[in-house]
């Protein structure tokens, strides 16, 4: 099992900016505003250094009001430039993580079968979940505090040189150390924060194990067992965490000397300055002021570089998923001309040995064929080859004459549809669930689509009806009725072909008659393959297909090859525990032991 | 345990760690107060006179200062975030427990949502600890900061103090609505990453249809339902940052007015000025970190309401004191039981007997199963386990006894033996009666992704070998060979009866293999007992007893 790819930061950046190029106005009046709010921060300390300057050259107390108000009006500014920033720059950001978002989950319910097969679930899970959680929070509650602190270090930089560039320089003496802090950072702290994130998916993924499973860990007494797991595998996350903020304060020592030596060479510097007459006193205070006023904003960047690793490795996990491997759509061709289904010479294998040899078979248009066979004979892979959700290792599948590689998944999926093995009710309102088949179903042909496959009453006679609420932990629907609404979406996907794997396996005892019954109503007029463990499904039949050791053993109807008295007869007889040649191979029931 | 308790035992639980961090913390704070002060006293003595002694004093003074600020933060902010680290870890395990809980759980959440909590809600609560802490730093910085004013001017000391306050209290007026509004958000991300994981985790059924388009087109309306709530609570976060940076540039004004007008009438000096504005403009950051320390602790207290709505909810059933059970009584004993669909049904299983339950309708089996396994919660009649009554059983001691294999088998990761459980010398024999021969080749395969990859067939057959291994007295399984092809079913049924024999086993079914090795076949239809008897004897006379079984 793999986990899924992370993109590098080169691609992360390139998929943020062709996100933000979509909203080019709104990016430039929120960069202009903000920067305004930021600029706005720096007439301050500027207008102290002059205030400064005027008492010490004996000014009146008009210059003073002047400094006031200077400094007010700038308080106003700033504060509603900041106000407004924050919404715009949250508008393009946010904007831009929703459609991320939504790309990323597209991509994830896209992804081609054989790459599905490959990864964790887990992993795919955390992906949509937990990482677009941690980028949306570091996004909502950082970001626009973020921005502010870099915009502000940029512009009292730049303010601190229009002052006397000789100061400017004096403060320059920092950013070598801060540099040198960050080169002595970076290095020892990436691997840990990517450990750190494999751990936290380690940890996703035992919680989600014990949640999934949680009638059989209580069933089998795992708690201990999965609260150790959990335990273990949070304890590492936290650990890792704990060394990573380890080397953190390092670091933040480091800016720290920093800015020691930033201030200490402002100040001494300036000593000299004034001795020289080259500065006068204000200038040299407003320099401070400036360099102490940075202390935050580098503190805020600094103090927040954890949580920007962490989103931007959230992020980077976000990309990777867009990195993978896409269904690729074939150019656009002639489509089916009828309900046929051929498979062709048909062999498939799981890096491994054969599962599916040499098979071929053809299905005209409505006709129904059964595949029987023991376990691990292949009807799983068969089922999955003809209806195009794998790729079969040799040979080639046709649906309407048309090859499937040749028509894509999106046209293929709208000609023949799966049902597998894995019965999933969708949380929310049932009607919902079945309209997930068709969006534009109306309410009567939701109803009629239940109506056909017999599960209109019991779904009119739940507490809400259609609009009951379904799903994990909405109304529990029994194994047989979440089938019903599985054959139900078929009904309204309307495929000219199915495949039914083991559909009706699930249901449980009693209910497989009316399953078998709602089977037949739901694939009527429609060409069906069905993978048969009843075999009353294949006795239904027009054909049935005996596979063995991933080969077609013998094909006939179901008189014929019980006449034949070869493997499906002997099947047959296991099965019902009656002598096959019967009339309509069934004779007096006798006890299934004999 | 409501909200407040739980933020408040966050902060106790880890009272030694968080006293000295904030301690620390406050320190550090303290004497990033000192900075504007020490840059006063520098410009004042230094850089106004020239004279270079008190230069050299100047600067060792700064360089001792940065060497306690420095130290401080370190020290402080690691023992913090252990703090925090610990908590998060210790609250994810209570959430882990109290979710696994034997009784069962009823919050009402789903696993996505529960997924959620577990992590990002875990991690948001426990950052009280950082409210706290930030809080309380920047308290302690506006302390020192106004002692300095005050020893540099009483009246302009007392204008700060009281404008100080009035500054926070008016951010502060804005918090309900931002706790609002980020509870909301909070909602609809959590709510919108729950469909994420909904859909995710049922792929292989949208792909079989062709309908991850729809899927993906219903996830792009709850994302935009997500980002309006977004930008809603992100407007009110954006108008407190701004009315906070302009009351706290509107004071600064005032102080250097205010502290200008002293300084030209030589009341205070240039040196003193400087520390009264750098203070004034330092006094805008601890009081912008309250703001977000109000703004985490909004955060977390929403957070914690989740958490602590989860840790309170109930228990699905209670448990009893009851630790042994009567070995000669009957090892389960329904009486008149009516529950969900069942009415007045009476079955008793001796020690030793294999029975089988055949239900015409799946509601009945659900239900039976529910009352056996101990999970319904208002039953009428009387159920005992070993002549105990269910509910004064303790809950290990009825798991000890009666163990439920349902026919969906929850595998875990690990390898195919790990999750058989158990190690024994017969593995291979049970293994071969559960039909399951043909993995026992492959016992030390790796399992990735709780068994996702193995057939429904291979899932139930490791089930039933799980449940063999197992081996309670009284074993309840269910459907156990729905996806299991007719020739291994009917080895499955001998390898069932010959493990078995001996103990007690109760099995619900139709399949005829299954119920042909039973001692008796008990028939359940609209929630009664209808007959009893062999399934030979029931096969032969009983015309919809055959209609179900030979389906």
């Amino acid at each position: 099992m793999n986990l899924l790819p992370v993109a590098g930061p080169r691609a992360t950046w390139a998929l943020l900016w062709s996100e933000i190029r979509k909203l080019p106005g709104l990016s430039i009046v929120a960069a202009v505003v903000i920067t305004g709010g930021s600029a706005a921060g720096l007439v301050a300390p500027w207008a102290l250094g002059a205030l400064v300057d005027d008492i010490s050259s004996g000014a009146d107390r008009s210059a003073i009001v002047k400094v006031v108000l200077l400094i007010g009006g700038a308080a106003l500014l700033a504060g509603l430039l900041t106000a407004l920033g924050v919404m715009l720059v949250a508008r393009v950001g946010e904007t831009v993580l929703a459609r991320i978002r939504e790309k990323v989950l597209d991509r994830a319910l896209q992804l081609p079968a054989p790459v599905l097969d490959k990864v964790r679930t887990g992993d795919l899970l955390s992906r949509v979940g937990d990482d677009v959680a941690t980028v949306a929070s570091a996004l909502t509650d950082i970001g626009p505090m973020l921005l502010g602190a870099a915009l502000t270090i940029i512009l009292t930089a730049g303010g601190m040189f229009a002052l006397d560039w000789r100061l400017g320089l004096a403060g320059l003496l920092a950013l070598p150390m801060y540099i040198l802090a960050l080169r002595w950072y970076l290095p020892r702290s990436a691997p840990y924060y990517a450990k750190e994130r494999i751990a936290m998916g380690d940890r996703s993924e035992a919680i989600i194990a014990s949640l999934r499973g949680s009638a059989t860990v209580r069933a089998y007494r795992l708690e201990d067992v999965q609260l150790a797991k959990i335990d273990a595998t949070s304890a590492t996350a936290r650990d890792l965490s704990i060394k990573v903020f380890r080397i953190f304060s390092f670091f933040s020592s480091r800016i720290n000397h920093a800015e020691f030596v930033g201030l200490g060479g402002i100040l001494v510097a300036g000593f000299f300055l004034v001795r020289g007459d080259l500065v006068t006193i204000g200038a040299v205070t407003a320099a401070a002021l400036y360099f102490h006023r940075l202390f935050n904003p580098i503190g805020a960047v600094m103090m927040l570089f954890d949580e920007v690793q962490t989103a931007a490795a959230g992020m980077a996990r976000l990309a990777g998923v867009l990195e993978m491997e896409q269904i690729s759509s074939p150019p656009p061709g002639p489509g089916p001309a009828d309900a046929s289904l051929e498979l062709i010479g048909i062999g498939h294998a799981y890096d491994g040995p054969l599962v599916v040899d040499e098979v071929s078979l053809r299905l005209e248009p409505g006709e129904r064929v059964a595949l029987v066979g023991a376990s691990g004979a292949g009807k799983t892979t068969l089922a999955a080859l003809a209806a195009g959700v794998l790729t079969p290792t040799a040979g080639v599948v046709r649906l309407g004459g048309v090859d499937v590689q040749a028509l894509g998944e999106d046209r293929t999926r709208s000609q023949v549809a799966l049902l597998s093995q894995e019965v999933h009710v969708f949380s929310g309102a049932l009607a919902d669930d079945v309209r997930l088949a068709r969006l534009d179903a109306t309410d009567g042909e939701v109803e009629s689509a239940l109506e056909r496959v017999g599960a209109l009453a019991w779904v009119r006679a739940l507490p809400d009806g259609l609009e009951t609420v379904v799903g994990e932990q909405g109304h529990q629907l029994t194994g047989a009725q979440s089938q019903q609404l599985a054959f139900a979406r078929l009904v309204l996907a309307d495929p000219p072909v199915a495949v039914l794997d083991e559909a009706t396996a699930e249901a449980g005892s009693a209910g497989a008659r009316s399953l078998e019954r709602a089977a037949v109503a739901a694939t009527e007029g429609r060409t069906t393959l069905i993978v048969a463990h009843r075999l009353t499904q294949a006795q239904q039949a027009d054909r049935i297909v005996v596979l063995d050791g991933g080969r077609v053993v013998e094909s006939g109807t179901h008189d014929g090859l019980l006449a034949a008295g070869g493997r499906y007869a002997l099947l047959w007889r296991s099965w019902t525990g009656f002598k096959p040649g019967g009339p309509e191979g069934r004779t007096t029931p006798a006890s299934a032991s004999t | 345990m409501s909200t407040g308790q739980l933020l408040r035992r966050a902060v106790r639980r880890h009272r030694g760690r968080m006293s000295l961090g904030v301690l620390l913390m406050s320190l550090h704070q303290a004497t990033e107060a000192a900075v504007p002060v020490t840059i006063g006293v520098f410009v004042d003595k230094a850089v106004a006179t020239g004279d270079v002694e008190p230069l050299i004093w100047c600067v060792l003074m700064l360089a001792a200062l940065f060497a306690v600020l420095s130290n401080a933060w370190k020290l402080g902010a690691r023992l913090i975030v252990r703090a925090i680290e610990y908590e998060t870890h210790q609250l994810r395990l209570e959430i882990a427990r109290r979710v696994l809980d034997p009784r069962g759980q009823r919050t009402g959440l789903r696993s996505g949502e529960l997924l959620s909590i577990a992590t990002s809600d875990a991690e948001k609560t426990a950052l009280v600890m950082r409210a706290v802490s930030i809080g309380c730093a920047a308290s302690t910085a506006l302390i020192v900061a106004s002692v300095s004013l005050l020893l540099v001017d009483v009246p302009l000391g007392i204008g700060v103090l009281i404008g100080v306050p009035l500054l926070v209290l008016g951010i502060q007026a804005l918090s309900p609505l931002l706790t609002r509004h980020t509870s909301t958000q909070q909602e609809a991300v959590a709510q919108t990453t729950a469909l994420a994981t909904d859909l995710v985790g049922g792929l292989r059924t949208l792909r079989g249809i062709g309908a991850q388009h729809n899927a993906a087109a219903r996830y792009r309306q709850s994302s935009q339902t997500t980002l309006r709530a977004t930008l809603r609570a992100v407007s009110t976060a954006g108008l407190q940052d701004g009315v906070s940076t302009a009351l706290s540039g509107l004071l600064l004004a005032a102080v250097a007015g205010v502290s200008g007008w002293f300084a030209l009438n030589g009341r205070i000096s240039i040196g003193e000025l400087i520390a009264v504005v750098g203070l004034a403009q330092f006094i805008a950051e601890p009081v912008g970190t309250l703001g977000y320390a109000s703004q985490v602790l909004a955060t977390a207290r929403a957070s914690a309401g989740r958490l602590a709505s989860v840790l309170s909810s109930p228990p699905l059933v209670a448990t009893g004191t009851a630790t042994a059970v009567d070995p000669a009584k009957p090892l389960l004993q329904l009486e008149r039981v009516s529950y969900k669909t069942l009415v007045d049904v009476d079955l008793t299983l001796l020690a030793g007997e294999t029975v089988g339950v055949l239900c015409y309708d799946p509601r009945d089996a659900d239900a039976l199963l529910a009352v056996v396994g101990g999970r319904a919660s208002e039953y009428t009649g009387a159920v005992r386990v070993g002549g105990v009554p269910i509910d004064e059983l303790d809950i290990d001691a009825l798991r000890d006894t009666v163990l439920l294999e349902q026919h969906d088998t929850d595998l875990f990761e690990g390898t195919l033996r790990s999750n058989l459980l158990v190690e024994s010398p017969s593995l291979e024999r049970v293994m071969t009666a559960a039909g399951a021969a043909d993995l026992i080749d492959e016992l030390d395969r790796p399992l990735a992704d709780r068994g996702q990859a193995l057939s429904g067939g291979q899932r139930q057959r490791l089930g039933l070998a799980r449940a063999l291994l197992a081996s309670p007295p009284l074993l309840v399984l269910h459907d156990p060979s729905t996806a299991v092809d007719a020739v291994t079913e009917e080895l499955l049924a001998e390898g069932l009866a010959e493990v078995r024999s001996g103990l007690t086993t109760l099995v619900l079914t139709s399949s005829p293999a299954l119920l042909g090795k039973m001692d008796r076949v008990v028939v359940l239809a609209d929630g009664v007992v209808v007959t009893e008897g062999l399934h030979a004897e029931l096969a032969e006379s009983d015309a919809a007893y055959q209609e179900a079984v030979l389906r």
